[in-house]
């Protein structure tokens, strides 16, 4: 059925109507989340301009390796759910869903590097940034570097929770790659989640230089 | 076959009658239904700031205070500032009479997401319980622009529940401009150019670009004073290196444009009742059209004028002051088109016709004061006094209240297909405009003299002005509360209203009132541009 | 593999280089506040997928427009914003620490 009819909801013309102002959609939610993150971007000028010895001293204690190699891993994830996608669009359904398997495998890679072995890591180094045990209490770098600790949890912890809904929505397609909905009629659905899961990469692609790399002088 | 019978089945009920269960309206996703919904939250938000408005005129009666504790007092203005502005002004007519017309207008037969439109109005209700939780449980008292140090270090009030309010309900925002900014480039009828577009869309269009873009800025924001206030270190804590004054510029990338997302949906309902009740097309419609999109992008150039006083650096003072000049050409380009249209018109003064007379006198006060604080050197001067107060009251209450009710009386028999009663409806509109006046008139002399804003108490030369103040809000409080009666009255009362009471051009005025479910027996195909009255000779007169 | 395959597998292959490229430069060592330029990779990268993975030239034209305002947007918001730090003149103070 799916592969000659394709349905839309009556507020539409057509479903090429409907498909188009999906994307249209989707694109102007992403705009306002480069203006989310936007806003912690200017905390970043300001903190670092302010505080440049204290805040890049902070920078240096970050696992380099491990910000790195997520990279690769969240650039991978990307490019294998557009492989997805492009096996949507001419038809193959199961190549999609062993497509989305493979992005959230790489996208639970990334969250427990992150989460499970970097932040855990960052606590046992006492870099959270609150409190007396802060690793840099009592020297002349303390604000910044503390300023940094608070730009790099916040900014990592939200990225982090964008990471985790993108996972659940590529979840979503694959459930529904499963059911065999998608057809080169009907891949709207898989387009806009690739979107938001490939606008979660451009978030870490600005944060990683921001944080491990900028200020490792 | 039986799909056409279906239809028009469907089409000759109204949408307030369609179904009738609770569920049908609270999983509602008709645009019309949901704006039935947010008018009924957006009103009782309004009564609740109303309150606190009221209990603060009422405090500032004698120099002493009669309220016995500053604290007390100092939450309830917060209560007044933070319910008004992010529980009534921000959404008002956007997500009330913009969510009920713009499709009709349109002529589509829903918004874009009409889910993602039920969510909003969700989203701002779990946002207003928890913002009212927040102030029933004791309040804030940093006053509605929680600046740091004072809302993370130096206050025991409930800070974190109100950001988290307000947050949440910044999202409901977010998702009613992006229906709108979509819809208008993609669901207009055929024909439906650009230039053929009803100015209230162009101005609801603006103001959703405002909506969409300034308010992830604001959530980010409070995101960041939350962490802050729990953790008691951040990024706007000066102990560390952090900047307080950072705080005020992004709060200020979002505050000031949403001064614009309170007003411009206002212009926006006087340009469509100006041309009606003057039988005359709108003058300039081009230059109105454009004047509202062009404020919407200067008004994110400006926002470093309500910062003249804290420390920003001079240079970023003197640009911030000269771009909010600019910000005041377009303003005013709008006032000029408004009166050009009423020039050698047939004026009727109905209810929603002085409504919107009230708007442009009270507008033009308000804008031309606003000239007054965006000058530096006066700024210094009148910066955190009862002029400031006065200035935007008179924009925000005087010009965007105002036009909530214009557009609420215009509209009332296409909402509800029951005419209000005229003659109280033009006693309401003229008892608002000399209450608020009483009110805010002496405000503007009150700050010129320095009396500060914020403040329990007060030198006892000031009294007789406060006195005049409080007792033009008495004035006020019953012209508001007028509406509240009749309006419900005729609910159940009024005269049943036909599709087109006013004469009017809209596509929204060619189906019945109250529209079918689904807007319109057929996609109405637009040839003409819009306000193309006859001549008045042949105008036909309600009465 | 299907049709447009080879696109992505190139866009993929083309990101890799140009995180080693930022990486590398990153391990040179220059002055604190040209660091800042180590971004311009970023930017290429994050160009690359907006391009490829995410296909702007497919969405209604409209979408352009809403990329290009979201972009617009954050220029104001980080330019207008940072020119309060960047002009501010700091008076020396000494603070007195109630201990």
């Amino acid at each position: 059925m799916s592969d000659t009819y394709a349905p839309h909801e009556f507020q539409y013309s057509s479903a090429e109507h409907q498909a188009g102002t999906a994307l249209a959609g989707m694109w102007l939610f992403l705009a306002t989340e480069v203006l989310f993150f936007g806003g912690l971007f200017l905390t970043w000028i300001y903190a670092r301009s302010q505080n440049l010895a204290g805040f890049d001293a902070g920078a240096r204690e970050t696992e380099l390796w491990i910000g790195t190699l997520n990279t690769g891993i969240l650039l991978t994830s990307s490019f294998v759910y557009s492989t997805g996608l492009a096996f949507a669009r001419v038809g193959n359904n199961r190549r999609l869903m062993q497509c989305c398997f493979a992005a959230i495998g790489l996208g639970l890679a990334f969250l427990a590097l992150k989460f499970g072995l970097e932040w855990s890591g960052d606590f046992d180094k006492h870099l959270w940034p609150v409190g007396p045990d802060f690793k840099f209490a009592g020297e002349p770098t303390e604000g910044g570097a503390r300023l940094f600790y608070v730009f790099y949890f916040i900014g990592t912890g939200l990225h982090g929770v964008h990471m985790v809904g993108g996972i659940v929505l590529v979840a979503m397609i694959a459930w529904r790659a499963r059911r065999r909905e998608f057809s080169p009629l009907y891949v709207t659905p898989v387009e806009v989640v690739g979107m938001y899961w490939s606008f979660v990469d451009i978030i870490w692609i600005i944060l990683y230089p921001l944080i491990y790399l900028i200020g490792r002088s | 076959m039986s799909t056409t019978v279906v239809e028009a089945a469907e089409l000759e009920k109204s949408y307030l009658v369609d179904k009738s269960t609770v569920a049908s309206w609270l999983l509602t996703t008709d645009h019309k239904r949901i704006a039935i919904l947010y008018l009924g939250s957006i009103t009782f938000f309004f009564f609740i700031g109303g309150i606190a408005a009221a209990a603060v005129r009422l405090n500032l009666l004698v120099p002493e205070g009669l309220i016995p504790s500053a604290e007390t007092y100092n939450r309830l203005f917060t209560t007044h500032g933070v319910i008004m502005v992010w529980f009534f002004l921000v959404p008002a007519v956007p997500v009330s009479l913009g969510n009920f017309v713009v499709p009709l207008m349109l002529g589509a037969r829903d918004l874009a997401f009409p889910k993602l439109n039920l969510i909003s109005w969700y989203l701002f209700i779990i946002g207003g319980i928890i913002e009212l939780y927040a102030l029933f449980i004791g309040g804030v008292d940093t006053g509605w622009t929680f600046y740091p140090p004072m809302s993370t270090s130096f206050n025991q009030s409930h800070v974190v529940l109100a950001v988290i309010g307000v947050f949440v309900s910044g999202f409901s925002s977010i998702a009613t401009g992006l229906n709108f900014i979509v819809t208008i480039h993609r669901l207009r009828a055929p024909g439906m150019t650009w230039y053929k577009m009803p100015i209230f869309l162009w101005s609801l269009y603006s103001t959703s670009v405002i909506l969409v873009l300034a308010t992830p800025v604001l959530a980010i924001t409070l995101l960041l004073l939350g962490f802050e206030r729990i953790f008691r270190i951040g990024v706007f804590d000066p102990a560390i290196g952090g900047d307080p004054i950072l705080f005020q510029h992004m709060f200020w990338f979002y505050s000031h444009p949403a001064v614009y997302i309170m007003i411009l949906p206002g212009f926006g309902v006087i340009s469509e009742i100006i041309p009606v009740f003057c039988r005359r097309r709108l003058f300039g419609y081009k230059f109105v059209a454009w004047c509202s999109v062009s404020i919407a992008v200067i008004s994110f150039f400006v926002w470093g004028h309500h910062m003249f006083v804290s420390g920003q650096s001079l240079y970023a003072s003197v640009v911030f002051s000269l771009l909010s000049y600019a910000v005041a050409v377009p303003s005013a380009i709008k006032v000029f088109n408004w009166i050009g249209t009423m020039h050698k018109g047939f004026i009727r003064f109905d209810a929603p016709m002085l409504y919107a007379l009230g708007f442009v006198g009270l507008f033009t006060i308000g804008g031309l004061t606003g000239l007054f604080v965006a000058a530096l050197a006066a700024d210094v001067h009148l910066t955190q006094t009862y002029f400031v107060v006065a200035h935007f009251h008179y924009v925000m209450v005087g010009g965007m209240v105002t036009a909530f009710f214009g557009g609420l009386h215009y509209w009332w028999p296409k909402i509800t297909g029951r005419m209000y009663p005229e003659m109280w409806g033009r006693a309401a509109a003229l008892i608002i405009f000399i209450g608020f006046n009483v009110t805010f008139a002496p405000q503007f002399l009150l700050g010129y003299l320095g009396m500060p804003r914020r403040y329990h108490s007060y030198p006892p030369d000031f009294q007789v002005l406060n006195v005049l103040s409080s007792a033009g809000a008495t004035i006020l409080a019953a012209g508001y509360l007028l509406p509240l009666g009749y309006l419900t009255w005729s609910l159940f009362r009024g005269e049943r209203a036909p599709a087109n009471p006013w004469g009017a051009t809209g596509l929204e005025w060619q189906t019945p009132s109250p529209p079918p479910a689904k807007n319109f027996a057929t996609t109405p195909v637009v040839t003409e541009p819009p306000y193309t009255f006859p001549p008045p000779e042949l105008v036909q007169n309600r009465v | 593999m299907p049709p447009r395959f080879p696109r992505l597998l190139i866009a993929w292959v083309l990101l890799l280089v140009l995180l080693g490229v930022e990486f590398g430069v990153a391990m040179l060592s220059f002055a604190p506040w040209l660091r800042v330029l180590i971004l311009l990779p970023a930017m290429a990268m994050a160009a690359i997928v907006g391009i490829v993975f995410m296909e702007i030239g497919r969405a209604p034209v409209v979408a352009r427009g809403f990329a290009t305002a979201g972009l617009f947007w954050l220029l104001v918001l980080l330019g207008l914003g940072s020119m309060d730090p960047l002009t501010r003149t700091y008076y020396h103070t000494t603070v007195e620490h109630p201990e």
